[in-house]
């Protein structure tokens, strides 16, 4: 009943006396839906173009992918740091669910494309990706892009919703990381690139075979995960040996629970589950997600131009993964994924009162630009980043997405095994 | 009263249902119509025939993905890249794949296979000129393509169908519906004893441009075959993409020049536009037509063979 009342006073009535917070508190999730019908003209427009119901999708995509990350903060470096240097396994059981979940669901959907995948077809433009040194090259690049900048491409996205102050240098940097892969992509190509293999699993092993040695593996990733969790723990405390009966906490009102939504972060499992779920989605209507293509396909436009990045960079576009080709037209599905999370974040972080913009500092952008500029070159020469490659590679089992992010993984550890060093040192 | 105690979400559900079969409805109800006698068959003739055994719709599209997120209910996909070309030579799908394809796909020789695919229906065009020169009876393209079914909001689905399949056997090989190289340069010299049809834009006949805009320039030379008139592609369809009447089709040859009377030789850049116009000349108007699919990336580009170039670029300089 008070909680109710809380609710009402926003509304005008004597309980004025509440701080405002509250009344924001209950208000901004209404504003930040209001917020969200004014996207109403803009998907109105798109539906006039052609493809425009696909457009609207991933519009829609993208705000759902945009609310998800900002609300359980989904960040591949911070869950990675979280879990390799502040012994907090949570995030990174997030993102092992959230390709597991993906790894299934997009098996469903692949096995109805391609019912046989012995047979020697891939499934039509999934990452699959070509595996060779180049793509650990790739991999370790972005690794240490996210470690300098502070996160990945996806992150830097939601939190440039957010108002973050590195954020934009990052974005930056990444157009120029990208300008210098494609200049070393014809050496890169020759090399090594288009002799390596392109594998996806299920092509060797069947769907059946890839899917149980794909879950197999994130099992005991988890399984290892969570046994060294324990262990760690049980040199500083001990482990509670009752847990807390669920049935004897009070049920919360309704009120309470909407108010929670938009407080603190999401459950770490439900965003994962949500990621993988979304990714699914997607590839059932438009290409699979990814978040470098705009930036990708918009710089080398510009550059080609100019005569800055070869005219032909050889064989990059016959290869899936997150396409670097000028396109005719801004409207494409991969731009409104973009729009839509941005979107998405924003009015998540509005709801949440986590919109919170300051002045960048030279170190900000200092971090932002050099970091930015090693993950533009990963993603480039790696053809995607932790969502293009990683996530969507990965769930549609194929083995680029894997090396792709163990080469990160490993760069992260390095670097955290760093700073700890470096810290104990000083 | 009871409209006061319904919950919104029975009524929700009511509707739903009453809609469904509703909507569903003309696929049951309607009695299998015969099979038109054309080369073509409308979005809703197949939309009521759909269910029909003896009905095989395949999809030939060019976009990978395609066919996968959406297609007709139960259509079979032969890819162009994969399927209907040879994956060595540049040359069509050979006739032992092309045996196994239409047998794994389930067309025997009492099925009525209806062709269409996205692009305007260019290379679900060219599939049937393809399966026209593996001689297959009965074949037909959508009239309007993907792209009619779609703007009609007739209903797609992303299951693979499942086809008992069949041991097809390809007959006599129709290979006078195929130009080659040789009989394009004899149609020049032949003054006029075979007629060539350039059905690629108007820049493109008077060799502007190297190829259409977003289309790699694959031609050494820019220009046409002399003597080809120039009739492209899109004057024989109306708004919608479906193929202008015969009548109408036929003054529009007419006026270039194109009656009938002689052999005719159709070509574009790569050959899938160009089959579009040998099945207005060859299907709908019973014309003799052999499509030329080595088109002009392949004269365009060979040493010493006769070219004509309003536009006077000299490989791309002018």
């Amino acid at each position: 009943m008070t909680d109710s009342s809380v609710g009402l006073g926003g509304a005008g009535s004597a309980a004025g006396q509440r701080a405002a917070g509250a009344i924001s508190a209950y208000w901004q999730p209404v504003a930040a839906a209001v917020l969200l019908l004014a996207l109403w003209p803009l998907q109105q427009a798109l539906l006039q173009r052609d493809g425009g119901r696909t457009l609207v999708f991933a519009l829609a995509i993208g705000l759902a992918l945009g609310v998800v990350l900002q609300r359980s903060r989904f960040c591949f470096y911070c869950h990675a740091r979280d879990w390799l240097q502040r012994d907090d396994p949570r995030g990174i059981l997030a993102i092992i669910l959230a390709l597991a979940v993906g790894l299934v669901g997009m098996t469903v959907v692949q096995s109805s494309w391609v019912p046989n995948p012995q047979a020697g077809q891939l499934p039509p433009d999934m990452h699959i990706g070509p595996v060779s040194w180049v793509l650990v090259l790739a991999g370790l690049a972005f690794g240490a892009g996210m470690l300098v900048s502070g996160s990945c491409i996806s992150a830097h996205w939601y939190r440039l919703a957010e108002g973050s102050a590195a954020s934009p240098f990052a974005l930056l940097g990444t157009a120029l990381g990208f300008a210098l892969g494609f200049q070393t992509w014809n050496p890169l190509y020759s090399l090594a690139v288009a002799d390596a293999p392109v594998v996806w699993l299920p092509q060797h092993l069947g769907y059946g075979g890839a899917l149980l040695l794909q879950l197999g593996v994130l099992a005991a990733w988890a399984a290892w995960v969570w046994q060294r969790h324990v262990q760690q723990r049980r040199r500083s405390l001990p482990l509670p040996t009752a847990p807390i009966d669920p049935a004897r906490a009070a049920p919360r009102s309704l009120h309470v629970l909407w108010r929670s939504l938009w407080q603190g972060r999401w459950n770490y499992a439900l965003g994962g589950l949500l990621v993988g779920l979304i990714a699914t989605a997607a590839i059932v209507r438009m290409r699979p997600l990814g978040v470098t293509a705009l930036i990708g396909s918009q710089v080398r436009g510009a550059l080609q131009g100019q005569g800055w990045v070869p005219e032909r960079l050889n064989g990059l576009d016959g290869f899936a993964g997150c396409a670097t080709l000028p396109a005719a037209t801004w409207a494409t599905p991969n731009a409104l994924v973009l729009l839509g999370l941005l979107a998405g974040a924003f009015i998540a972080a509005f709801a949440s009162r986590q919109f919170r913009p300051r002045m960048p500092t030279g170190r900000d952008a200092g971090r932002g630009l050099l970091g930015g500029v090693l993950l533009g070159w990963g993603a480039m020469t790696g053809i995607g980043c932790t969502v293009g490659t990683l996530l969507s590679g990965g769930m549609a089992g194929a083995l680029s997405g894997w090396v792709f992010g163990a080469a990160m993984l490993l760069v992260l550890w390095l670097g955290f095994r760093w700073q700890t060093w470096w810290a104990s040192r000083a | 009263m009871t409209i006061r105690t319904a919950a919104p979400w029975r009524v929700l559900i009511a509707g739903t249902a009453a809609a469904a079969v509703w909507g569903a409805s003309p696929a049951f109800a309607n009695t299998p119509q015969a099979v038109p006698a054309g080369a073509l068959v409308s979005t809703e003739w197949l939309a009521a025939n759909l269910q029909r055994p003896d009905v095989r719709v395949i999809e030939v599209s060019v976009n990978p993905g395609l066919y996968e997120r959406a297609h007709i209910p139960g259509a079979a996909n032969f890819s162009w890249h994969n399927d209907l070309n040879d994956k060595v030579r540049r040359d069509i799908v050979s006739k032992e794949a092309f045996e196994q394809l239409l047998s794994k796909g389930g067309v025997s020789d009492n099925t009525t296979v209806v062709l269409y695919g996205d692009t305007n229906n260019w290379f679900a065009a060219w599939g049937a000129w393809v399966f026209d020169v593996y001689g297959v009876k009965n074949v037909k393209l959508l009239d309007g393509g993907r792209k009619k079914w779609e703007a009609e909001n007739r209903a797609l689905n992303n299951r693979a169908p499942d086809y008992a399949a069949t041991t097809y056997r390809v007959g006599q090989v129709n290979t006078d519906l195929r130009a080659r190289l040789g009989d394009a340069l004899a149609a020049v010299e032949g003054k006029g004893a075979t007629q060539l049809v350039d059905i690629r834009s108007a820049d493109e006949y008077q060799g502007k441009v190297f190829a259409p805009a977003g289309v790699p320039e694959l031609s050494i030379r820019a220009g046409h075959i002399p003597g080809a008139v120039n009739v492209p592609w899109g004057k024989a369809v109306n708004e919608d993409g479906t193929f202008k009447s015969r009548a109408d089709l036929q003054k529009l040859y007419a006026d270039a020049g194109i009656d009938g009377s002689k052999p005719i030789i159709t070509y574009c850049r790569i050959g899938e536009r160009s089959s579009h116009t040998w099945f207005a000349l060859s299907k709908i108007l019973g014309y003799q037509v052999k499509n030329y699919d080595g088109s002009w990336t392949e004269y365009g580009n060979s040493v010493g063979v006769p070219i004509n170039n309003p536009a006077g670029t000299i490989w791309a300089a002018k």
